[in-house]
């Protein structure tokens, strides 16, 4: 019995969600139960959990756009830009759970809800970018301009990604950096909390991305019919 | 003797008295004394309320944009189908 592609992409559709869905749970109980409470914060160093990853996927949403960007703008397959609108909108939305999460968790460690640290201006930035990729995006049925215009935006927010990562090195800031290739920054459960979390966090957001995508080929499908239906 | 005071009141301070009236005043104007707390601790930032917001907002966040992509798909979905049947109709014309 033979299967078309269309079955096949929702069984690894299906098996991707429930693997995730599962993920969550797993990570949630590691999270809340077996991490411990940290000695300094308390319970609110909790956040970081979900909030390190939501800034993972961010990267990978906006880095997933960039490149459907550049693809689009060399190939100009509609199927590329349908990817990087979907990449910016997930990369976007994450962004925004990074930004709302950030300042709950410093409110406690640093007193503040929010400071001119690089990384949080970068990261505000890339948002920014992002935000005005899917506001021009927005605006109707695009068109080729539209299109090439929005595509050099998410290069362009493209190259603040780097600076995101790196501003805790180049520049002195208050942003903490556990993670970091010397390591030593956090306790062995800890750790398990925060790779199951960043594992989740990759699932939902190829998931999201995956699905948001399929609508966006829909759109360009509808956008196609109604051209055909105008030039009868 | 009676005018003497006025006199020494109209007459300009010296430099130097003016100097250091200057730093009295900016010093007066900032705190010149912390009092320690008698009681309970004054401020204290709730952590689990902290946690609990932000994971809502995460999970809050997430449906949202799951319930607006459901939107756009039942949206499309319906758009190409009408499309569809408009072109099948134009062409058994």
């Amino acid at each position: 019995m033979s299967r078309t592609p269309q079955s096949g992409n929702s069984t690894v559709w299906s098996l991707v969600f429930f693997a995730t869905l599962a993920l969550f749970a797993v990570a949630l109980y590691t999270i809340f139960v077996v991490a411990p409470v940290e000695q300094q914060m308390g319970i609110v160093q909790k956040i970081f959990y979900f909030h390190v990853p939501s800034a993972y996927a961010m990267y990978v949403g906006f880095g997933v756009s960039a490149v459907g960007s550049a693809v689009y703008l060399l190939k100009r397959d509609p199927r590329w830009d349908a990817l990087a609108v979907a990449g910016a909108e997930v990369g976007t939305l994450f962004c925004l759970i990074v930004l709302l999460t950030g300042p709950l968790w410093a409110r406690k460690a640093w007193g503040v809800w929010w400071t001119w640290d690089p990384r949080l201006t970068t990261t505000l930035l890339a948002g920014m970018i992002f935000a005005a990729y899917l506001a021009l995006r927005s605006m109707g049925d695009a068109g080729e301009v539209e299109k090439r215009f929005a595509a050099g935006l998410a290069l362009f927010g493209l190259v603040d990604l780097p600076l995101i990562h790196y501003s805790v090195q180049r520049w002195r800031g208050v942003h903490p950096t556990v993670i970091t290739g010397k390591g030593g920054g956090l306790e062995s459960e800890m750790y398990w909390a925060l790779g199951l979390s960043f594992i989740a966090f990759t699932g939902l957001a190829v998931l999201l991305i995956w699905a948001r995508a399929s609508v966006e080929r829909q759109k360009e499908e509808s956008a196609r019919l109604r051209l055909e239906l105008m030039h009868r | 003797m009676l005018f003497t005071p006025l006199a020494l009141a109209e007459s300009p301070p010296e430099p130097d008295t003016a100097a250091s009236e200057a730093q009295e005043d900016a010093a007066e104007e900032r705190a010149t004394q912390f009092v320690g707390v008698r009681g309970p601790e004054a401020e204290s930032i709730p952590g689990g309320a902290l946690l609990l917001a932000a994971y809502a907002i995460v999970w809050a966040l997430l449906f949202l944009f799951l319930m607006r992509m459901r939107g756009l798909q039942r949206q499309t979905a319906e758009e190409l189908e009408r499309l569809s049947a408009e072109i099948r109709a134009s062409e058994g014309q």
